[in-house]
């Protein structure tokens, strides 16, 4: 009862407000004018300031973000250690989105008021690099609330920020601490530091092994303060893997460096092969799926082969579409082709009707001639071609 | 009479050389668009909002002196028409969509007037764009009202269509809303068995209808009552700021509009020969159906820079604040591959318009002889 006339209560202010402004809300209308006094003021993201930029290793950089807070300003809920957020910004006048996972605790944030991205910058990317020349310190970001299932179950994280009923004492000591195994790659490391800090509290037991792959020996972020934590804490075990040494991930890594992996909870990040290779040698040694959890990272550098075998993910369709190497068809014809059938018109290019959101992925637009970006945007279905994986909210 | 193609257009060497070229301007103003195109639009807009509610709040502020009415109107009408052409129009043209921005993106768009947006870029978009000055084919021509080409055959009532066009023009709002959901169809037609529509009657009369009792409630019943809590007789002036207002738009935007394809030398077509075109092909229909007109730069802005109709069907997408540049280097274009390039002042090719009207308004030699045999 109380829902339904909640639920009219909204559509009759969201008629009003289209009757009054042409907009579904009357900040939509306002938004240009509040710009003017609060730049990159939005209805569909908070904002936040840069606070400090830092320079960690070769080519990884951290944002300091200082999400907004005031009158104007929706104040930016909490984050789960693990989860990542859409950082955009406004490149030659047109908004460009990035995934990045927070890489500082949630309880950081809440002392402070800050949260840390750490950056690596894709040599050929045309966002990352960029947002290191051209952010400064006070510069003004969108960014976008708190995503992602990459979190640690609320048992393990410290009391005072999940409350939970007092358990009695005796069977609380009882309790042997949940045990992990983190498995990182490059800057896959980021989710990790934020859970690190999280579970860095005296009161909290912890059973951490942490192996973290890089590159080579120049390029482990965080080495330092990683290096301190485990001095701290008995319970956390970290192995540092030079991967132009060691190699990848495989068996005899995971024998030798977490002998117990069978009883350990696994959470992998880092660069899609990787997690990939991880999650093989994990079920050859037969750890249960349920066990496993991991978090794709970092976009693909947008040069891409032409007419690589691509899947298309019709996300409200819940449809799969996976196309051969070498044929060449539009996402229209691809959808028409499983029953989709979006709303469409000249299929040339000029209409717009067949405007649709893309999620992720790379297109290639056969009018402009033009490969698109990696993140969420606008593309027209008619002429566009998927490049490698691409989600549609279709 | 129907221009026929075939025999008018250039060869196709020389249609492949003109294409490449308009391609080319296209390419290099692309190339251009970015930040200050951001910037423009943005401005644009806050101009528009800012005259919105001055102009509201100026109509009220009637009460103490008649020249804030007469201002609030001028306001009221300003922010509309820059609403609906500058704005509207080109937003929802696609226009300014890489800008990712969920307010200036041609999916959520809807402007300040009758018509509601979505079926408008249906129809729009699609049937006018792509098949303009088609008879038969292309609606906008003449919206089934007007006689503007002796291809469609005289009827007795042509002769008053000179006073069908000057309520046309008066009340253009209510004639897009009505053409763009193809009101005679859906109210009074038969339904088609092989619809190709991806929308139902049904849908297409509640759009209409929804979009109708918003602009209904917002400028003949809210805004006016609001101002009655001052005191009931500014109930009726407000009211009547509103409605001249939206009459000026309306005299305005179609006033423009058809002098982008109804002026004397503008071309119409037959649908059998623009099958299978090229897109040179396509470029050379586009220049011959429409016609530009020339002004300041503020003018070209109240146009919605449908002033540079020629160049925005050749680039519909192209943020249209272009347009001015892009016709110079079309003209030239034009002038090297001795292709008709339509344009004159805007009294001139108004002027066009009207004879245009008032000629078709008789039946030709051929359909009085047949008559009176």
């Amino acid at each position: 009862m109380n829902a339904s006339s909640n639920g009219l209560m909204q559509q009759g202010w969201t008629w009003f407000s289209q009757a009054l402004t042409q907009h579904d809300t009357f900040q939509g209308y306002f938004q240009p004018l509040m710009q003017m006094f609060a730049p990159q003021w939005s209805t569909d993201a908070y904002r936040a300031h840069i606070a400090d930029i830092r320079d960690e290793i070769a080519d990884m950089y951290t944002l300091v973000l200082k999400p907004k807070t005031g009158l104007i300003d929706r104040h930016w809920p909490t984050f789960q250690a693990g989860q990542f957020i859409e950082l955009m910004v406004e490149k030659e006048g047109a908004r460009t989105l990035r995934c990045f996972s927070i890489s500082s605790s949630p309880a950081y944030y809440e002392k402070t008021g800050l949260i840390e991205l750490s950056i690596r910058i894709q040599a050929k990317g045309r966002i990352t690099p960029w947002i290191r020349q051209q952010l400064k310190i006070g510069s003004l970001v969108n960014i976008s609330e708190a995503q992602g299932q990459f979190v640690l179950p609320e048992a393990a994280l410290p009391k005072a920020i999940f409350p939970q009923p007092v358990l009695p004492k005796a069977r609380a000591d009882d309790q042997a601490p949940e045990k992990y195994l983190f498995i990182a790659g490059g800057s896959g490391i980021t989710p990790f530091r934020s859970m690190l800090q999280q579970l860095n509290s005296p009161e909290n037991p912890l059973d951490i092994q942490l192996l973290y792959y890089s590159r080579n020996n120049q390029h482990v972020l965080f080495q330092q303060e990683f290096e301190q934590l485990a001095q701290e804490h008995s319970g956390l075990s970290i192995t540092f893997i030079d991967g132009e040494e060691s190699g990848f991930i495989c068996t005899e890594h995971l024998q030798a460096y977490c002998s117990d992996y069978y009883l350990r909870t696994a959470f992998i990040c880092g660069p899609s092969p990787m997690i990939q290779q991880a999650r093989k040698v994990l079920a050859e040694l037969k750890v249960a799926k349920e066990k496993i959890n991991f978090e794709f990272f970092g976009a693909a550098p947008v040069e891409i082969e032409n007419n690589t075998q691509s899947a298309v993910r019709f996300q409200t369709s819940a449809k799969t579409v996976i196309s051969e190497e070498g044929s060449v068809s539009t996402l229209l014809e691809q959808a028409e082709n499983v029953g989709i059938s979006p709303v469409s018109g000249c299929r040339i290019g000029v209409c717009h009707q067949c405007i649709c959101k893309k999620k992720s992925g790379i297109v290639f637009n056969t009018r402009t001639q033009q490969y698109s970006d990696t993140g969420s945007e606008e593309i027209q279905l008619c002429i566009s071609v998927a490049q490698g994986d691409v989600v549609l909210d279709l | 009479m129907t221009t026929h193609l075939a025999s008018n257009r250039p060869d196709g060497e020389t249609l492949k050389a003109f294409e490449s070229d308009l391609n080319k301007i296209r390419e290099e103003t692309m190339a251009k668009v970015g930040d200050k195109d951001a910037r423009y639009i943005r401005k644009v807009i806050r101009i528009q909002r800012g005259s919105d509610i001055v102009g509201r709040l100026a109509l009220v502020l009637g009460f103490f002196n008649p020249l804030f009415w007469i201002a609030g109107v001028t306001l009221l009408a300003l922010s509309k028409i820059l609403d609906n052409m500058e704005i509207g129009h080109n937003i929802m043209h696609g226009q300014y969509d890489w800008m990712n921005d969920a307010h200036i993106n041609s999916r959520k768009f809807d402007w300040d007037i009758w018509g509601d947006g979505e079926s408008w870029k249906r129809y729009h978009n699609y049937e006018h764009h792509t098949y303009t000055n088609i008879i038969g084919k292309d609606r906008d021509y003449g919206y089934g009202l007007l006689r503007l080409s002796d291809d469609i055959t005289w009827r007795p009532k042509n002769r008053f269509q000179f006073f069908t066009y000057l309520l046309l023009s008066s009340f253009f709002q209510f004639g897009i809303a009505y053409h763009e959901v193809a009101g005679e169809r859906i109210f009074a037609g038969k339904p088609k068995n092989n619809s190709k529509l991806p929308i139902s009657r049904e849908e297409l009369k509640q759009s209409f209808f929804g979009k109708i009792k918003k602009q209904i409630f917002k400028e003949y019943l809210f805004f006016p009552a609001l101002a009655a809590l001052i005191s009931l007789p500014m109930f009726f002036a407000v009211l009547a700021g509103n409605l001249v207002a939206e009459f000026i738009r309306n005299l305005w935007t179609s006033s423009v509009i058809f002098c982008g394809h109804f002026t004397e030398d503008a071309h119409t077509f037959d649908e059998a020969e623009c099958e299978n075109e090229t897109r040179g092909e396509w470029y050379y229909r586009q220049i011959l159906g429409s016609s530009n007109f020339e002004g300041s730069r503020g003018f070209h802005i109240l146009t919605g820079h449908l002033s540079c109709q020629i160049e925005h069907h050749l680039y519909p997408d192209v943020p249209a604040h272009h347009y001015v540049d892009m016709a110079k280097q079309v003209q030239a274009v034009c002038a090297q591959y001795n292709i008709p390039y339509n344009t004159g002042s805007f009294g001139q090719q108004y002027w066009t318009v009207v004879k245009r009207v008032a000629k078709y308004s008789f039946p030709t030699e051929e359909e009085q002889r047949i008559a009176t045999n």
